[in-house]
C-alpha cells in the first residue's frame, strides 16, 4: 500500500516537473466560436501547492516548547546551558538520551551509553559510583575510547536516562 | 594518551602518503620531515577564538552550545603574499570530529574495492577440450584408474577450484559511514595544518609554474587538491593545472577520502566549505529515507 502511494506521488511529481518546464500554452481567444463571457483556457500552476504540501520533510523537526516538563510522554529537553562537567552526552537525532539496552547469547544483559565526548573515564567513575549507590554492588563496565561509548553489565537504562536528564544532558 | 598516539598515527599516515608523490628521492621516508614542517618557523597560527580579528565567514548551520567553531586563515591565489586575509569559522561537527582511523580505513578500502571486477577465469575439467572417454579400462592394465584425461590430477587437465568468471567485489557501506569518513578526513587535514581556505580560484596567470611556486612559497607540500563548488572554473586555474600531475582541481561533489589522503594539502574555497557543511551536517539530523533521496523531498540540502 505504501508502494502504491509512493508510485502515485512519483507520477504526480513527474507531472509537476513536466508542466513547469513546458512553454506556455496558447491562450484561446474568447472570439473563437464561444460566448463572450467564456474565459478561455487559463494556465495556472497555483494548484500544485496541493501536491507540494504532501511531499514529506527530510529533517527531524525541533521539538516545540511546552509549558511544563516532563511532557506527558516523559520527555525533557536538554538544559539550555551545557552543564559544567568534563564530559558531554549529546542527544540522538530524535532528541532522546542515547542510552540503549543490549542482549547477547539470550542472557547477557548490557546497557550502552553512546555519543559521549570529553573525559569518558570521569563519566565511567560517576556511573559506577551511582550504580553502586543504587544497587549495592559495583557493576563491571567497559569503556570504548574509539567509539566513545560505555557498556555496563545489567539493564539500567531507565535509571541512567533519568540520571543523565537530571544532570542536564 | 590514546588521542596523542592517534594524532601521531595521523601524522605518520600523512607522511607515508607524501612519500609516494614526492619528487626528491634521497632520504628514506622515516627520516624525512613533512615539507610543510621543514625550515619553517610556525609563527603565524590562527589566534584563539574571540580575539577580536574580523571573522569573514560565519557558519551558516547552528553550532551546538557545548562546541566552539574552529578557525582557519583565509588565503588567496592572486598573489604570493595573500596569506592572512582574515579568519574563517569552520563548523566543529564537520572539521573537528574525533579521529576515527578505522572508519577512514573502511571507506578508503571500500573506494578501492567496490568498483573492482576481476575477470580471472580458468577452465574446469568440463570445459577443457576433450576428456570424454575413459582412457583405459578400469581393471587389468596395471595403471591407476582414471575416468578422463582432463581431470585436475592430469597434466593439461582442468583446474579444480580456480577463479570462475568475472567476479564482482561490489558492496556499499552505509551512507552515514561514508559521510563520517569524509568528516574524519576533513578534520584530520585541519588538525595537521594541511587544510587551507581560499576565497576564490581566480589566478593572475594561466602559468603552471606560478602555482607550483606559490605552493612552494607557502609550504603547502608535494601535492595539492583544490576543491570548488562549481564545475565551470576560471580558465586560468584549469589551464595551469592541466599538465600538472601533483596539483589537481576538483568540484566539491567529487570530494572523496582517497583523493584527500593521496594529496598532501587540501585547498577549499569558501563556497566549497559552505556546500560541504550543508551537505554533511544534513545527515546528522535527517530521517531514514521513506523513499530514495534521489526523489524530491521538501527540504533536501
Amino acid at each position: 500500500m505504501a508502494g502504491v502511494g509512493y508510485l502515485g506521488l512519483r507520477n504526480a511529481i513527474k507531472c509537476l516537473k513536466r508542466a513547469r518546464s513546458t512553454a506556455s500554452l496558447q491562450h484561446y481567444s474568447a472570439s473563437a466560436a464561444a460566448a463572450p463571457h467564456y474565459p478561455g483556457i487559463v494556465e495556472s500552476t497555483d494548484e500544485f501547492r496541493f501536491v507540494e504540501r504532501l511531499i514529506p520533510p527530510s529533517r527531524v523537526p525541533e521539538p516545540p516548547k511546552h509549558q511544563q516538563y516532563p511532557t506527558p510522554s516523559g520527555w525533557t529537553p536538554p538544559s539550555a546551558e551545557p552543564p559544567p562537567l568534563p564530559y558531554t552526552v549529546r542527544r540522538s537525532r530524535m532528541h532522546n538520551i542515547p542510552v540503549y539496552t543490549d542482549i547477547t547469547h539470550g542472557n547477557r544483559k548490557m546497557t550502552v551509553i553512546r555519543k559521549i565526548s570529553g573525559d569518558i573515564w570521569a563519566l565511567e567513575q560517576e556511573v559506577k559510583s551511582y550504580l553502586t549507590q543504587l544497587t549495592g554492588k559495583c557493576p563491571p563496565t567497559q569503556v570504548n575510547e574509539v567509539t566513545m561509548s560505555i557498556r555496563v553489565k545489567g539493564y539500567y537504562d531507565t535509571e541512567l536516562k533519568a540520571w543523565l536528564t537530571e544532570k542536564g544532558f | 594518551m590514546f588521542r596523542i598516539s592517534l594524532t601521531l598515527c595521523c601524522r605518520e599516515i600523512g607522511k607515508r602518503f607524501a612519500s609516494t608523490l614526492s619528487g626528491e628521492g634521497g632520504l628514506p621516508s622515516n627520516l624525512r620531515l613533512a615539507p610543510n614542517l621543514v625550515e619553517f618557523s610556525r609563527t603565524e597560527r590562527p589566534p584563539a577564538a574571540g580575539s577580536g580579528l574580523p571573522v569573514l565567514r560565519q557558519c551558516e548551520v547552528e553550532i551546538p552550545s557545548h562546541l566552539t567553531a574552529r578557525q582557519a586563515w583565509l588565503e588567496s591565489l592572486r598573489g604570493y603574499e595573500d596569506e592572512q586575509l582574515g579568519l574563517v569559522d569552520l563548523h566543529p561537527d564537520v572539521f573537528a570530529v574525533p579521529p576515527r582511523l578505522d572508519i577512514l580505513h573502511e571507506v578508503a578500502i571500500w573506494q578501492k574495492n567496490f568498483k573492482r571486477i576481476s575477470h580471472a577465469k580458468v577452465k574446469t575439467r568440463a570445459e577443457v577440450r576433450g576428456g570424454g572417454r575413459k582412457p583405459w579400462q578400469q581393471k587389468g592394465s596395471g595403471r591407476a584408474r582414471h575416468g578422463s584425461i582432463r581431470s585436475p590430477l592430469w597434466r593439461g587437465g582442468g583446474v579444480a577450484h580456480g577463479p570462475r568468471g568475472p567476479t564482482s567485489y561490489y558492496y556499499m557501506l552505509p551512507m552515514r559511514v561514508r559521510v563520517m569518513g569524509l568528516k574524519v578526513a576533513l578534520s584530520a587535514k585541519l588538525a595537521q595544518d594541511y587544510l587551507h581556505i581560499v576565497d576564490s580560484l581566480e589566478m593572475p596567470t594561466p602559468d603552471s609554474q606560478y602555482i607550483l611556486d606559490l605552493a612552494r612559497h607557502r609550504h603547502w607540500g608535494d601535492s595539492v587538491l583544490i576543491v570548488d563548488v562549481k564545475e565551470d572554473l576560471p580558465e586560468n586555474i584549469l589551464k595551469a593545472t592541466e599538465d600538472l600531475k601533483t596539483i589537481n582541481v576538483m568540484p566539491a561533489i567529487g570530494l572523496n577520502v582517497h583523493s584527500m589522503l593521496k594529496h598532501e594539502t587540501l585547498v577549499l574555497t569558501l563556497d566549497a566549505v559552505s556546500f560541504l557543511e550543508k551537505k554533511l551536517l544534513w545527515h546528522d539530523c535527517r530521517y531514514s529515507p521513506l523513499y530514495p533521496f534521489k526523489l524530491p523531498y521538501s527540504d533536501l540540502p
